[in-house]
């Protein structure tokens, strides 16, 4: 292509713009397209301006010119017990983070871990109402946690940075990764559960229930992994709250997933007074009860590293939460002098606290893996 | 002790016979020039850090391992007084207080270039879940880049901040101790760049009885402080089993911004925690069923034909 041809294109573009085709482009040394091929002018000569060695090393007490020191016998029994003086005792006064970095997942994940629990909390309920004779409501409470569990994928497949790589997740099978064993669960779940409901809508009855009762065990996990998942990381208010994460989240998951189930039977006209409509409010209250109380047991256990839950946004979440789970349960206790409208009321807000304690315990955790000094004391206290 | 510490031989599929190898990275002779953060940026095509200065004062200007920094100097200003000087929030040392006032000199000024340590316990090994993080025939640490999803559990699994999720590229990154260069017999970037050999890369034996040496060698010359981190310890005192990345230091790990103890993570709560978990989902699920099984006190003749009428869907 000549000069005179690209002046007539506006905007040159392809390799011909950048490497116009009059520079010249002969190598200063051999062949064009060889290896370049290269001798001293005089043997043994030096290249200009080079120095051999690390010249400033001159100016160190300690090295002299060299920087290739060393005794000429080490002593390993010393140098590890440096090592143990250094690494033992209490945390410096000065602390330089960042230690760690904090996970990177955003509004998805804690989403997931409410619908996730809802799922795993109605394939509780599936299977109490047919151990209770109460297959219609089993047949229901099926369906709500096939349709809880519909958002989860697509909310965990948003939150990778690669989205259509989401299959990989089940390209191995690995009991030590809690993520890898959730993608698995969660797939185990959602077939069972469409083959329960799909058994339900054929009228097969018995393999309806069997496949219910089977998908309850599988929520068992469902519904508490998501605590290991968090629990099995370096961040200090996760890894602390190791034996509590998975019965606080399995828990949250029993609580929402029967408000839910309970607030779709009324709506399908559960009667008043019927025993499925009372264990269900039974459940909830127990249930979430729990959570409370284990919640404020681990956080006081916790100490320092607690304080992660009460500060910033998490903070916020967190008081949100409780404040919601009280409420409900005030209401349950007044509930006879208030009315009945009053427990649907306290069922939305045990979801919508579930829903706050799923999101500030995400948001705890990365306050506390940003909190250098949190960090650095429990590697301190785990030696 | 100093025999090399390796990965189960289950984790390594190719090459046997090859040789752990690692860094070797001395504090003592750092000069804090940067040319091994820069090095590992050409070589493996990375974007820059931009030139702002961290706050507080610090001449650092990258501040920490991500996904675009493999490599990265730290810069630790240590004021003579402890707790002097320190400007609020950050917890880093403030130097234009230290030139001002002269009751709180800089006492030292240290530079470490901070790696992945490409542990012998990885906790970003472990959790990976899609296999993408695998230990090479090196016995190093290496992120697959064709099989990452993204997912980010790795990046709270290391106890050490290295793996970091690119906000653009979408995938989990971190130092690969140049595998692609070890593959051709190439020591790795940073290690041919740095001009003071304060990073040594070799077979991890011979780094550790350089080492073992360098750290005796400044005991008798009175520096009684300096240690290695992450090497030449007592089993039951490894750090992640022994890092195949390790230093030599001067001050507490802290002070660099390391953990004093560290394990893979899961390696230490998964089971616990997953006893836990299943055990409370049991009871749940049992607790729920004992909710329904147990009768309310009085069952009227209204609530038996109401619950008929529910099962017969006649409401």
């Amino acid at each position: 292509m000549s000069a005179t041809d690209r002046a007539d294109v506006d905007e040159p573009t392809g390799p011909a713009a950048s490497h116009p085709a009059e520079r010249d482009t002969t190598p200063a040394l051999g062949t064009r397209g060889e290896p370049g091929r290269w001798q001293r002018a005089v043997a043994g000569a030096r290249v200009a301006l080079h120095k051999r060695g690390f010249a400033d090393g001159r100016w160190s007490f300690l090295y002299g010119r060299d920087t290739e020191y060393g005794a000429e016998r080490a002593d390993p029994e010393a140098v590890a017990d440096a090592a143990r003086r250094a690494r033992k005792g209490s945390v410096p006064d000065l602390v330089q983070g960042p230690v760690m970095n904090p996970a990177v997942w955003t509004w998805e994940v804690p989403l997931y871990f409410w619908f996730g629990g809802i799922a795993a909390g109605s394939s509780f309920v599936a299977l109490a109402c047919d151990l209770s004779g109460d297959h219609r409501s089993a047949r229901i409470a099926r369906m709500v946690a096939v349709g809880a569990l519909m958002p989860s994928p697509p909310l965990l497949v948003m939150d990778l940075g690669r989205p259509e790589r989401f299959y990989n997740m089940l390209r191995i099978f690995k009991p030590r990764s809690p993520m890898s064993m959730g993608a698995w669960c969660l797939s185990l779940f959602g077939g069972l559960g469409s083959a329960a409901v799909g058994a339900d809508l054929i009228g097969r009855k018995r393999e309806a229930r069997a496949l219910g009762g089977a998908n309850a065990i599988v929520g068992g996990y469902l519904g508490s992994y998501t605590g290991v998942l968090l629990a099995s990381t370096a961040v200090p208010l996760w890894a602390r709250s190791r034996m509590f994460l998975g019965p606080i989240f399995i828990t949250t998951a029993a609580a929402t997933g029967a408000a839910a189930t309970r607030l779709v039977l009324v709506a399908a006209g559960l009667p008043e007074g019927h025993r499925t409509r009372h264990a269900l409010g039974r459940v909830e209250s127990a249930a979430i009860a729990v959570e409370l109380g284990l919640s404020t047991w681990n956080e006081r256990r916790l100490g320092d590293i607690g304080d992660a839950l009460e500060r910033g946004r998490a903070g916020k979440l967190f008081r949100f939460a409780k404040w919601s789970v009280r409420t409900g349960l005030a209401l349950r206790v007044l509930r006879p002098r208030l009315g009945s409208n009053v427990h649907h009321v306290a069922s939305a807000l045990y979801l919508g606290g579930g829903l706050g304690f799923r999101y500030a315990w995400v948001a705890a955790g990365k306050e506390s893996a940003t909190d250098d000094r949190a960090v650095a004391r429990m590697a301190r206290d785990n030696g | 002790m100093s025999a090399t510490v390796r990965a189960p031989r289950s984790e390594r599929s190719v090459r046997r016979d090859a040789e752990r190898v690692g860094f070797f990275t001395d504090t003592t002779v750092c000069i804090g020039c940067k040319a091994c953060e820069v090095a590992c940026k050409q070589w493996n095509d990375l974007t820059a850090d931009g030139g702002e200065l961290v706050g507080g004062g610090s001449y650092d200007h990258t501040r920490r391992l991500s996904a675009s920094t493999w490599r990265h100097v730290r810069f630790i200003e240590n004021p003579a007084l402890p707790t002097a000087a320190v400007s609020a929030g950050d917890g880093l040392p403030d130097l234009v207080d230290m030139a001002i006032d002269a009751a709180t000199p800089l006492e030292s000024w240290l530079f470490m270039s901070d790696v992945c340590k490409h542990c012998t316990n990885a906790g970003c090994m472990d959790a990976c879940p899609t296999g993408a993080i695998i230990r090479t025939e090196f016995d190093t640490v290496v992120i697959q880049a064709d099989v990452c999803n993204g997912c980010g559990y790795c990046i709270p699994s290391c106890p050490f901040g290295v793996p970091d999720r690119d906000p653009v590229d979408g995938r989990a990154a971190k130092c690969t101790l140049c595998y692609d260069r070890l593959e051709d017999g190439l020591e790795p970037a940073c290690a041919k760049a740095c001009p003071t050999d304060s990073i040594l890369f070799g077979p991890y034996d011979e780094l550790l009885e350089i080492a073992q040496r360098r750290v005796t060698r400044l005991h008798e010359r009175g520096i009684e402080s300096a240690y290695l981190y992450g090497a030449g310890d007592p089993p039951e005192a490894s750090l992640a089993g022994g890092l195949g990345a390790f230093f030599l230091l001067t001050e507490k790990p802290e002070r660099y911004g390391l953990p004093a103890q560290a394990d893979s993570p899961i390696q230490e709560n998964v089971v616990p925690a997953t006893w836990a978990a299943v055990g409370a989902g049991m009871l749940a699920a049992a607790g729920v069923a004992a909710a329904f099984v147990v009768r309310p006190a009085s069952v009227g003749r209204r609530d038996r034909v109401r619950a008929r009428l529910w099962q017969e869907g006649r409401r």
